[in-house]
């Protein structure tokens, strides 16, 4: 706990104000930040016609669940068929399946790493992994963004068509991760940032600690597994929350490497039903295909009421996530002496 | 803690010395190292360093659709240069940048030294509150709504306070502004910043406080020099991320209109939509170069060093400012 108000003198008027007004601060803050959730779950309950009339109702007049029904009815309705293929939650349950898998997978191979780097590895050699490991992170996505599609496409190779074996006609064998759930998940398993998390939070228990147990006879993954990872609790909770967050929400990357209706994850349907929705900017189709699509998802009766509906549903996995790692959130946190 | 502190007691003699090491023992030993090395070097190689490596070789090639790949030196580049819609791209991520930094980097900080002043429990239902999580993705669909110039929550406010109709996205002037607002509201990074001031002892506090320190200055020579690495990294971290913005224009204008909004990235995944990929990888290079090349000024302009007393005019005119 901070003091940045004495102690003394707690009762005067002026710091009684001064602490008032840190609150309503804090207060209005809050209310801002919960402005958007009250508006995305308020505007789902609305009925269809409400949601496109002037002016806006902050409270909604009806209260239904018309717009809920339909989007989890999406598949059985012939004209939103046309826009998008599958149930919604089909799509839930990709980026699901992709966020556990790359979660479960990533944390015990980060945390291992970490660990052997900080404990099992000193002098030079720890130097130099711990460089190897945490040198991809300043890089900018983007740079790798072309060699991993790539690499997705024509598995061993970063090249658009896989080199002929020299001396005869026929190509190296390839695998095609793309459009596949790995595609996504392998790249998301080793995160240079958690691997930095992990690190620091090893690098805080003593050494005498994991010597001790070691005397005791203990193998260095029964250590890792009855000594560290009790200890490390929160830093896991950190990482799982993160991770999950970022593999969840991630967009580009799946936008590029998922394509067919069946495999595509919730952001990118989402994009591409909300693409059809509203008129674009002048970069997209032209004035008339615009307004194409537009009846045609007026006709289905889906409109932004539905469009919150997924909103919702795309936050709701995060919003658990957080409210299971809380606690450890704070705790969790340990970054030192990053240069 | 108070576990961890007992077994360390316990095990004090044998503090730094390492278990008898017999041959076959530290062999064991080597082998498990690398059995738990061995996962995250194979991904991180493949995934990581690969990647990196083959964008620069690509970047010089004539890689496109299919077939055969030759080298052509800067050709890429030259031809990446000379596209004018290139520097439109450039200046779209830059202001955007610029703009989302200058916005929303500061209130995170504040928010988390005002956080810390409030009694524990209320401390617990505020940070529950401030840093509850909206998808990105979903925070993009609820602005686009909002934005509507039709029949959106903003254009109502805008006419009942009396101003003319505005256009908001619809502005080739304005858009990158209404596309950085936002992330006013999300408050995310605060929690990073909440837990390396938990890290910074009250006795500190306390004895500026006997020194007869006030509100402002303990925040500026405690609060924030403490928090300054965790500050400097944080800032990295935007500026690397707000410099590849794709994911909101790209849901909430589409790159509109005509290009106002057209990220770098947004450009690089639209030439990748072209399978012209020596081109998409020398254009992500150009942009590896800029971030680069601010992430090194940012470190050159700014002192590292946490326990290095601030500038005297600047502590001085705080303090008169700040002292009850």
């Amino acid at each position: 706990m901070a003091a940045l108000l004495p102690k003394v003198g707690m009762r005067q008027p002026k710091l009684r104000l001064s602490r008032a007004a840190i609150a309503a601060f804090l207060g209005l803050g809050v209310l801002l930040h919960l402005l958007p959730f009250y508006y995305i779950v308020s505007t789902s309950l609305k009925p269809g016609a409400e949601v496109v009339s002037t002016p806006p109702t902050f409270i909604p007049s009806a209260i239904t669940l018309d717009a809920w029904k339909l989007v989890l009815q999406i598949g059985d309705n012939a004209e939103i068929v046309q826009l998008v293929q599958e149930p919604f939650w089909v799509y839930f349950v990709n980026s699901a399946f992709i966020t556990l898998l790359a979660v479960g997978l990533g944390l015990p191979v980060t945390a291992l790493a970490a660990y052997a780097n900080s404990k099992l590895q000193s002098g030079r050699s720890a130097r130099l992994s711990f460089l190897f490991f945490i040198g991809t992170m300043m890089v900018p996505f983007v740079v790798t963004l072309v060699p991993m599609y790539l690499l997705t496409l024509n598995f061993p190779f970063t090249l658009p068509d896989a080199p002929t074996i020299p001396g005869t006609d026929s190509e190296f064998p390839t695998l095609r991760l793309w459009d596949t759930p790995w595609a996504v998940i392998l790249p998301a398993i080793f995160v240079p940032f958690n691997f930095l998390l992990f690190k620091g939070f090893f690098d805080t228990i003593p050494d005498s600690v994991i010597n001790a147990a070691r005397v005791d006879g203990g193998s260095e993954l029964n250590i890792f597994r009855r000594i560290v990872m009790p200890m490390a609790v929160p830093v896991f909770a950190v990482t799982a929350y993160m991770s999950f967050g970022s593999v969840w929400d991630n967009f580009l990357w799946q936008l590029v490497t998922l394509q067919s209706p069946d495999k595509v994850t919730m952001s990118v349907a989402t994009y591409q039903l909300i693409d059809r929705l509203s008129t674009k900017g002048t970069t997209g189709g032209g004035a008339a295909a615009q307004a194409e699509g537009m009846s045609d998802l007026l006709n289905s009766g889906l409109t932004w009421n539905g469009m919150m509906v997924l909103a919702i549903l795309q936050s709701i996995p995060i919003f658990i996530a957080f409210l299971v790692c809380r606690e450890y959130l704070l705790r969790g946190i340990k970054i030192r002496g990053l240069k | 803690m108070t576990t961890d502190t007992a077994v360390a007691d316990a095990t004090a003699a044998e503090d730094g010395a390492q278990p008898p090491a017999t041959p076959s023992r530290s062999r064991r030993r080597r082998r498990q190292l690398w059995i738990f090395l061995a996962p995250a070097v194979l991904l991180n190689l493949v995934w990581g360093w690969y990647p990196l490596a083959t964008s620069f070789v690509l970047s010089f090639t004539d890689a496109r659709l299919r077939g055969d790949v030759t080298f052509t030196g800067f050709e890429s580049y030259e031809r990446m240069i000379n596209d004018p819609l290139v520097a439109q791209a450039f200046r779209v991520s830059i202001i955007f940048a610029v703009l989302s930094i200058v916005l929303t980097f500061v209130v995170p900080i504040l928010v988390a030294i005002l956080l810390m002043e409030m009694p524990r429990r209320t401390m617990r239902w505020m940070m529950l509150l401030w840093f509850l999580p909206l998808s990105s993705v979903g925070t993009a669909i609820l602005w686009r709504y909002v934005y509507n110039t039709d029949y959106g929550l903003l254009q109502s406010i805008a006419t009942g306070l009396g101003f003319d109709r505005q256009p908001f996205l619809n502005s080739s002037d304005q858009v990158l502004f209404w596309l950085v607002i936002p992330g006013l509201v999300l408050y995310g990074p605060g929690l990073i910043y909440l837990a390396t001031l938990q890290s910074v002892p009250t006795s500190y506090y306390e004895a500026a406080e006997i020194e007869g320190a006030g509100f402002w200055r303990k925040i500026w020579t405690i609060s924030l020099p403490r928090m300054r690495p965790v500050i400097l990294m944080m800032l990295m971290f935007a500026v690397i991320g707000n410099l590849q913005q794709f994911e909101w224009p790209m849901l909430m204008t589409d790159g509109g209109p005509g290009g106002a909004s057209r990220t770098a990235v947004m450009y690089v995944y639209d030439i990748l939509n072209q399978l012209r990929y020596a081109d998409a990888t020398a254009l992500s290079i150009l942009l590896f170069a800029l971030i680069m090349l601010v992430v090194a000024v940012m470190r050159f302009a700014i002192r590292e060093d946490p326990d290095a007393p601030p500038r005297r005019s600047l502590r001085e005119l705080v303090t008169r400012k700040g002292d009850h």
